[in-house]
């Protein structure tokens, strides 16, 4: 009730208003979308929207653009009400959107994206003066594009500040940009300043983000999202990153992984003096040897394309193995195929989700289900059993927190990476594998969900699981290993027992490919 | 003697390439806004039906007129089970051409002799006579036709949005397009094209209609369409390769010396098999838009 006597002082600078949000996606469970969201933006300033994955952050910017429409709940512009059915009402009533996945064509120029826009009749040929527009935006906002560059041929930044431009050539007063640092983390700062600059100027800017430094860095207040619900606006003067962290994730404490020794000597996954050729035909692994006990975490350190996703495609039978062994509790498994390697017990987090790890164009159910198909209850004889996929699918989903708007009809290839990658992780382990092979496992996930998978792949260790992890975050290697292999150009240049493993000494093996000395 | 021979393939060959350049252009217009319609032989074979029949009704400019009727209520309806209904492309052509076919044999029927319906000779359109030779009016149109809508695709706004709609709807619906009118407008355009080469070819051409009439010119047009790359000009000179062939195979196919060493049917086979060599050698060079064949959902 406090904030809302705050709102109505500042009535007349509030530019842009939601009252009560909500939207909820046919057949979600557990949660609507967006949950009676209220937000506003106010006239010169920067106001940060901040969530993690699947908070419903894009959601909320689609509705307030006119890409979506709203289940429930009202929008206001300068305090009036307005209903926005498309994009082009929100562009009408000055509210621009910077899309995250840009909404630019691609073999088209930049000002020929733009003219597409415009209200100028069909048979008119608006290019010459959108080019000159064009230039003269990019100076007067500092976001520098050549109007007559094909988009194809932009980098991802560039192709962000022709998106910013695009928006701006219609005067908006509201803009809204959704996560536009995950395309150019390393100029962020040039983006940030023309963003100050436009505050300055007057525009009220809604700008979405997932990461905490970045809401405090831009924002001058900042309105926490978390699983579709609002968790309430503060002023990024007033606040701090703790409490930002636990408005985010509710009352979190990270992680405290506690293991006990590894008990067994039984050795799981035993692979001798391995040989193969990576797609370019070149020596991808020469001759490697390692093997995991019973409930051991093997982390692979080392920069990516130095043999790890061979070594597990060779494991996991996608790959040909020119030389060596794989044995599987004491059975030879070299260069078997797939299906025998899983009916071993081999579980495998692949290292392309969308490409290796999902059928796309199948549902969640499909997806899920899809190492499982053969074997009862899921399918009886030659026909799938749907009520049981169904509800091994909601418990997996559930589980694992994916946001699966319908087990049996969305494609997965609309779900984001991280929801994916849950599905996968759900797949893979809710068997309790013998042996899990994991590539980048967290990848793209948010925090709280890479300590879910941390949790998990501890707890799978805990029942004995054999567990081979590749991970290019050192961070993740050192929490979760047992013993950390190096490896570079196809080599194992050195094994630590993960007590005495130092970071120093890994991180320089890492960099240089040098062996233990 | 000589000249005059080949003076006169040339001109059949312009007859000839009349219908294929007509529905490929049409077929550009859809495909350009990412819709594919494969019906194209169905609605020259009911246009050139329905053209027929209004040319005997009210004269060969109303037979016209009918048959690009014809062509624009079909496209209409294939244009919205497309993008309203998010129907598959491929099942809704296809459709065209099995209702189209049955339709056309039953009516031919209908009319008296089955297979066969002559068009009287007072209501077929009168082609210019020049000390040249006989033109049909409808070949420029024909020439004409491509340049306008070249202009239109790459020279007009409009022109953008079309091709904004094939190759990223998505981007186009951000910039306020109505993606699935633009679409139902394209292709229903494109669509009676198609009706004004069927009605050409009964009411002008060969002035019948039979329930072969349109013999896979539908299809040559949107092999037609490959060969071009979307790019309408090129599509009047892949129209004039294909009726050349047409022509040629007709001409050849007649003469009483080659009738003796080779059978016609196998000379008949010569504007397919160019057809088919022309696809394979340019297929996967030309770039078609990306989003063309899916329908479009925005959430």
């Amino acid at each position: 009730m406090k904030q809302k006597s705050d709102q109505v002082e500042g009535k007349d600078d509030i530019i842009l208003a939601g009252k009560g949000l909500c939207k909820g996606f046919p057949g979600v469970w557990e949660h609507l979308i967006l949950d009676h969201i209220d937000i506003d933006v106010k006239a010169g300033e920067i106001h940060a929207l901040l969530g993690e994955n699947g908070a419903g952050k894009t959601v909320i910017a689609n509705c307030l653009s006119g890409f979506y429409t709203l289940s429930e709940g009202q929008i206001y512009v300068k305090g009036k009400p307005v209903t926005l059915k498309s994009p082009r009402d929100g562009i009408r009533h000055g509210i621009g959107m910077v899309h995250q996945e840009l909404a630019l064509v691609k073999p088209f120029t930049v000002a020929q994206n733009i003219a597409l826009g415009l209200p100028t009749s069909d048979l008119s040929f608006p290019l010459p003066e959108v080019e000159n527009r064009v230039r003269q935006l990019s100076e007067n906002y500092r976001l520098y594009i050549d109007p007559l560059a094909r988009v194809e041929d932009l980098s991802a930044g560039e192709q962000q500040r022709a998106e910013i431009i695009k928006v701006l050539y219609h005067d908006p007063e509201i803009l809204i940009l959704d996560e536009p640092t995950s395309l150019i983390s390393t100029d962020a700062e040039h983006l940030f300043e023309a963003l100050n600059s436009m505050a300055t100027m007057g525009y009220g800017i809604l700008f979405i983000t997932h990461k905490i430094e970045e809401a405090l860095e831009i924002g001058d207040r900042v309105t926490i999202l978390r699983l579709g619900k609002s968790m309430g606006t503060r002023e990024t003067a007033k606040t701090d990153k703790t409490e930002l962290v636990k408005l985010m994730f509710g009352e979190h404490t990270p992680v405290q992984l506690e293991r006990k020794p590894v008990k067994s000597n039984n050795i799981v996954l035993d692979v001798k003096n391995l040989e193969a050729l990576a797609a370019d035909e070149e020596p991808a692994l020469q001759g490697v040897s390692f093997s995991i006990r019973e409930g051991e975490i093997l982390g692979f350190a080392g920069i990516s394309g130095n043999g790890q996703s061979e070594l597990a495609e060779v494991i996991t039978g996608m790959r040909r193995a020119t030389k060596g062994q794989v044995i599987i509790h004491g059975k030879d498994y070299t260069n078997h195929a797939p299906r025998e390697i899983i009916r071993a017990g081999v579980a495998h987090i692949p290292e392309k989700r969308r490409a290796m790890g999902v059928i796309e164009p199948m549902t969640a159910a499909e997806n899920v289900v899809l190492k499982d198909i053969r074997v009862p209850p899921f399918s009886k004889g030659s026909f799938l059993n749907k009520s049981q996929i169904t509800r091994h699918t909601k418990e997996i989903v559930s589980r694992f927190g994916a946001l699966v708007s319908d087990l049996w009809k969305s494609q997965t290839r609309i779900l984001s990476g991280g929801n994916i990658q849950r599905l996968i992780l759900g797949r893979e382990t809710w068997r309790m594998p013998r042996c899990l092979v994991a590539v980048y496992p967290t990848q793209g996930l948010d925090a709280k969900a890479i300590d879910h998978t941390w949790e998990l792949f501890m707890r799978l260790r805990e029942e004995g699981s054999s567990i081979l992890l590749v991970s290019e975050d050192l961070d993740e290697i050192m929490a979760l290993s047992d013993r950390i292999a190096v490896m570079s150009k196809g080599r194992i240049v050195g094994i630590f027992e993960g007590g005495e493993a130092k970071r120093e000494q890994i991180g320089l093996m890492i960099a240089t490919g040098a062996s233990k000395a | 003697m000589n000249l005059a021979y080949l003076w006169g393939i040339f001109l059949g060959s312009l007859h000839a390439m009349v219908p294929i350049t007509l529905t490929a252009t049409g077929e550009v217009i859809g495909e350009s806004a990412g819709l594919f319609n494969i019906g194209l032989e169905g609605i020259i074979l009911l246009s050139a039906m329905t053209g027929a029949l209004g040319a005997e009704a009210a004269g060969p400019s109303v037979g016209f007129l009918v048959g690009l009727g014809t062509g624009f209520a079909i496209g209409l309806i294939f244009g919205l089970v497309c993008t309203y209904f998010k129907g598959v492309q491929l099942i809704a052509g296809v459709g065209i051409n099995l209702f189209s076919a049955g339709l056309v044999t039953f009516w031919l029927i209908h009319l008296g002799v089955p297979g066969h319906h002559a068009v009287a000779e007072e209501s077929q359109m009168v082609n210019i006579s020049t000390r040249y030779g006989d033109f049909s009016p409808m070949i420029f149109v024909a020439i004409a036709l491509p340049v306008l809508i070249y202009i239109l695709l790459f020279r007009t706004k409009l022109g953008l949005k079309i091709r904004a709609a094939g190759e990223n709807p998505q981007a186009a619906d951000v910039a306020g397009i109505n993606i699935h009118l633009l679409r139902l407008l394209s292709t229903a355009a494109g669509a009676s094209l198609a009706g004004l080469a069927g009605a050409y070819i009964s009411v002008n051409w060969l002035g019948s209609v039979t329930k072969e009439i349109s013999a896979g010119r539908g299809f040559i047009a949107l092999a037609t369409v490959v060969f071009s790359g979307l790019n309408p000009l090129l599509v009047l000179l892949g129209g004039f390769i294909f009726g050349f062939f047409d022509n040629l195979a007709v001409w050849v196919a007649t003469m009483p010396a080659v009738q003796k060493v080779i059978p016609w049917q196998f000379v008949a086979m010569a504007p397919y098999a160019v057809t088919l060599l022309v696809v394979t050698g340019v297929i996967g060079r030309a770039r078609f838009p990306a989003a063309m064949g899916i329908p479009y959902k925005r959430e």
